[in-house]
């Protein structure tokens, strides 16, 4: 059994694509019941692959494509799935037992898409006036950009991120899209919920909590607006350099397409990797690298003298024989190199999941672990509808009820394929 | 509102960048955060941005903004008298969150919770684990990203891997911490458990959802690196307009058809030669040489106003000198400006949520503290003597 810190918090998801579900994935790592309502007879986004010949995205193996989509699977474990049209008559009363059973809503669509389901605040107090709604519109659910749509690439671009983390003598066109908020967001609004109901243990009420993900992105990263308010300055890329610090570089390794990072933060640290280069007198007093402000001023001369000597070593090897000296050293990891690595598999991080449609693979683990109630891989992701009687059992429907449901395609088990 | 987290009380050890932003998520929703510094001075305040770049320790912007509504103390925890003091104030706290060396967190987790039935919660933060052959390893924001898988894919072929923006991931690695640590607190709560959580940085960036190792250990596929612009799944990238650049996220349909209607060639949407699968590649820089004689003609909000009318994902790549006047970060006060006592007006983020409205004071952001503002007050709100406090400083345990 997983943690159980969040035991007996009951989470209704109703959200697309990751910040919403893989926050609630993460609840119930941690002990929440959580169900997911899953879009139907539409698609999730996560479960819509392009052309399997071509999209990467989905995994060999038997079964609807659907079911194969690695978008999918990470953001949706420990959870349970009903597959529901929202919009229907039928719907609607489910979704307000769910609302009534629920501590936690979860609605992550553009702004005002809740409101004109029928869904907004206002309605979901009236159904439950405990519960915490939750929503994670990019841009929040006020203002002029309201109904505006973007995912997490575009709101990184908003932010000002995405200007400072290329490479420096490239246009914002080399520039690769990200998703880092679809990553932290999720670690945001746990805390933003579990806050709400720590405040209606208090008040006996629930709260609305509206999360615009380009906010929470703008929270993360002090350096861009203070560079400019504090020095009227626009920060430029600074690829993998540190302007405090040198060497501070991701360097080649041997190998096609190997890589190794290495900082060295202080004088001490850059004395053992000059003593392990055999160059011991770059770093006795008087040579002007011994000194920060010289390797500052040779930043080049210094990092080209590394690349060569980085060039000769397996990355991982150089790496284990640098830090063995207290050097800062690190191999750049490519799929499938987490798997060398012993430290990983020491602490047991990896996970294997049986899933009925995807070969058995080991996937990748917890984001901590925790005594005593360590964290376990208690549900893989549900299949589309997988849960459809054990949740409407639950919530008071008749074996009659459910048929008529199944019956009238407001629930279901499979989707349409739509490319095959 | 009440603040919803006033009735907490946070311990942070360390003064890293990471324990600095979990502690800043309790703090501006009202929890009491003490951030105990090390007399070495914390990392957090080394880093820049300075004003007018002039060293300060109390002036860093990466401490101006994450230590923001804490209170900040000095000690040595490395001393016994430092451990004394630590382990007093351990004992009302419902939430410790360390970020030292391994064997410097297990000794105060040995140290806090050494009484039989008064332990507290503990969250550590190491790069790699508190166990296992790496558990001794220094590392900082770029090797660390490193192990990530993010930086491989965060790059272009031939070219070195990257990082994200500076301390991206040590951010991240602090958020985990502040997720996991409050539920530790409901946990305890509710069951009365203490719990110990250990956050290795690596798993903290590898286990979340944007992992590249994820997406391949699913399928077994190895995905390529990627460029800037796709060429595949186009327009998905930053192409050049009037006065700046737009980001698109367009190459699928229906959203790839709205997009050709947008720019007024509905004709493009239907050409085999930018929809095939299979002849999509090669005809990129066709595809890109139509998209950018429209947008180079349009300032970037203009296009933005342009492409959201017509339902396309299509937003403007703003610098820092534009965030603060985006039409939408104005409207939500997205960024605050307040006084910082001996320095003057301050900009900062303004909340990451809003808990009750926009504007609903569940929110609030006090100045950052100075450089061990509050170990006099601190000292005696845990019953320490004067002539006590002033041994201790003496003894070089507090400053």
């Amino acid at each position: 059994m997983t943690s159980q810190m969040l035991s007996g918090v009951n989470v209704v998801e109703i959200a697309e694509v990751w910040a919403g579900p893989f926050g609630c994935s993460l609840m119930g790592d941690l002990g929440a019941n959580v169900i997911k309502v899953e879009s139907y007879p539409r698609k999730s986004e996560t479960r819509n692959a392009g052309d399997p010949r071509i999209d990467p995205r989905v995994a060999e193996g038997e079964g609807p494509i659907y079911e194969r989509i690695n978008t999918h699977h990470h953001g949706n474990r420990n959870k349970q799935n009903i597959a529901l049209d929202i919009r229907t008559t039928e719907g609607r009363e489910v979704m307000s037992r769910l609302i009534k059973w629920g501590d936690v809503l979860v609605e992550s669509f553009s702004a005002g898409t809740i409101n004109r389901l029928g869904y907004g605040w206002d309605s979901i107090k009236e159904i439950n006036e405990k519960i915490t709604m939750l929503s994670l519109a990019g841009w929040g659910q006020e203002g002029p950009y309201l109904g505006r749509i973007m995912f997490g690439v575009g709101f990184d671009a908003m932010a000002g991120h995405s200007l400072i983390r290329g490479y420096q003598e490239d246009t914002p066109e080399e520039m690769i899209p990200i998703l880092h908020s679809d990553a932290t967001v999720p670690l945001t609004w746990i805390v933003a919920v579990i806050g709400s109901l720590m405040q209606r243990e208090k008040t006996g009420l629930g709260s609305y909590i509206d999360l615009a993900q380009i906010e929470d992105i703008a929270w993360q990263f002090p350096g861009i607006i203070s560079e400019w308010s504090m020095n009227n300055r626009i920060p430029k890329p600074q690829a993998n350099t540190d302007a405090c610090i040198v060497p501070h570089e991701c360097y080649q390794s041997a190998g096609e397409d190997r890589w190794i990072n290495i900082a060295a933060e202080t004088d001490l640290q850059w004395q053992s990797l000059a003593n392990f280069m055999e160059h011991d007198e770059w770093s006795e007093l008087g040579h002007p690298w011994s000194s920060i402000v010289g390797r500052i001023k040779d930043r080049k001369l210094i990092d080209d003298k590394i690349n060569e000597f980085t060039k000769k070593y397996d990355p991982f090897e150089l790496a284990d024989q640098l830090q063995a000296k207290g050097i800062i050293a690190a191999p750049v990891l490519a799929p499938p190199d987490p798997l060398m690595s012993p430290q990983l598999h020491a602490r047991n991080w990896f996970q294997i999941i049986d899933h009925p449609y995807i070969p058995e693979r080991l996937l990748g683990g917890f984001l901590w672990k925790v005594q005593p109630d360590m964290p376990s891989w208690d549900k893989r992701a549900a299949l589309v509808g997988e849960n459809n009687n054990d949740i409407l059992m639950q919530l008071g429907f008749s074996s009659t009820d459910i048929a008529a449901m199944k019956e009238k395609d407001i629930i279901g088990d499979t989707y349409v394929e739509e490319r095959t | 509102m009440e603040q919803p987290l006033v009735d907490l009380r946070v311990l942070e050890i360390g003064g890293s960048v990471a324990v600095s932003a979990a502690g800043k998520k309790f703090a501006d929703f009202g929890a009491n955060v003490i951030k105990i510094e090390p007399p070495t001075i914390s990392e957090v305040r080394k880093i820049p941005p300075f004003p007018d770049d002039n060293f300060h320790i109390d002036h860093g912007a990466m401490h101006l903004a994450f230590d923001t509504s804490k209170k900040s103390m000095i000690l040595d925890y490395s001393t016994n008298s430092g451990k004394e003091i630590l382990k007093r104030m351990s004992s009302d706290s419902d939430l410790i969150i360390i970020d030292l060396p391994a064997k410097d967190s297990e000794e105060l987790i040995n140290l806090i919770n050494s009484d039989a039935g008064s332990s507290t919660n503990i969250v550590t933060i190491t790069p790699h684990g508190m166990d296992g052959p790496y558990k001794d390893r220094v590392e900082n924001d770029l090797s660390i990203f490193g192990w990530s898988t993010r930086s491989h894919r965060h790059s272009i072929s031939g070219r070195a891997p990257l990082r994200y923006g500076p301390y991206a991931g040590i951010v991240q690695i602090g958020s985990t911490a502040a997720a996991v640590g409050i539920a530790a607190v409901w946990g305890r709560k509710a069951d009365g458990i203490a719990r110990v959580v250990d956050i290795s940085g690596v798993e903290a960036l590898m286990g979340n959802v944007d992992s590249a190792f994820f997406l391949w250990a699913v399928n077994g596929a190895t995905q390529p690196r990627s460029s800037g612009q796709s060429r595949g799944l186009y327009p998905m990238g930053a192409y050049k307009c009037k006065d700046g650049y737009m980001l698109f996220s367009a190459g699928r349909d229906p959203m790839f058809t709205k997009l050709c209607n947008a720019i007024g060639r509905p004709e493009v949407a239907k050409d085999q030669r930018f929809i095939d699968p299979e002849q999509r590649p090669s005809h990129f820089e066709d595809f890109k040489k139509i998209l950018e004689e429209w947008l180079i003609t349009k300032n970037k909000y203009e296009a933005f106003d342009h492409f959201q009318e017509h339902g396309v994902m299509a937003c403007p790549v703003l610098d820092a000198s534009e965030l603060q006047n985006d039409p939408q970060t104005v409207f939500r006060q997205s960024y605050i400006v307040r006084e910082q006592p001996g320095l003057g007006d301050i900009t900062l983020a303004g909340p990451p949520f809003r808990m009750g409205g926009l504007h609903s004071d569940s929110w609030v952001s006090t100045a950052a503290p100075n450089f061990g503002q509050h170990t006099n007050e601190i000292l005696k709100q845990y019953k320490y003597s004067n002539d006590e406090i002033i041994a201790l400083f003496r003894a070089g345990v507090t400053t």
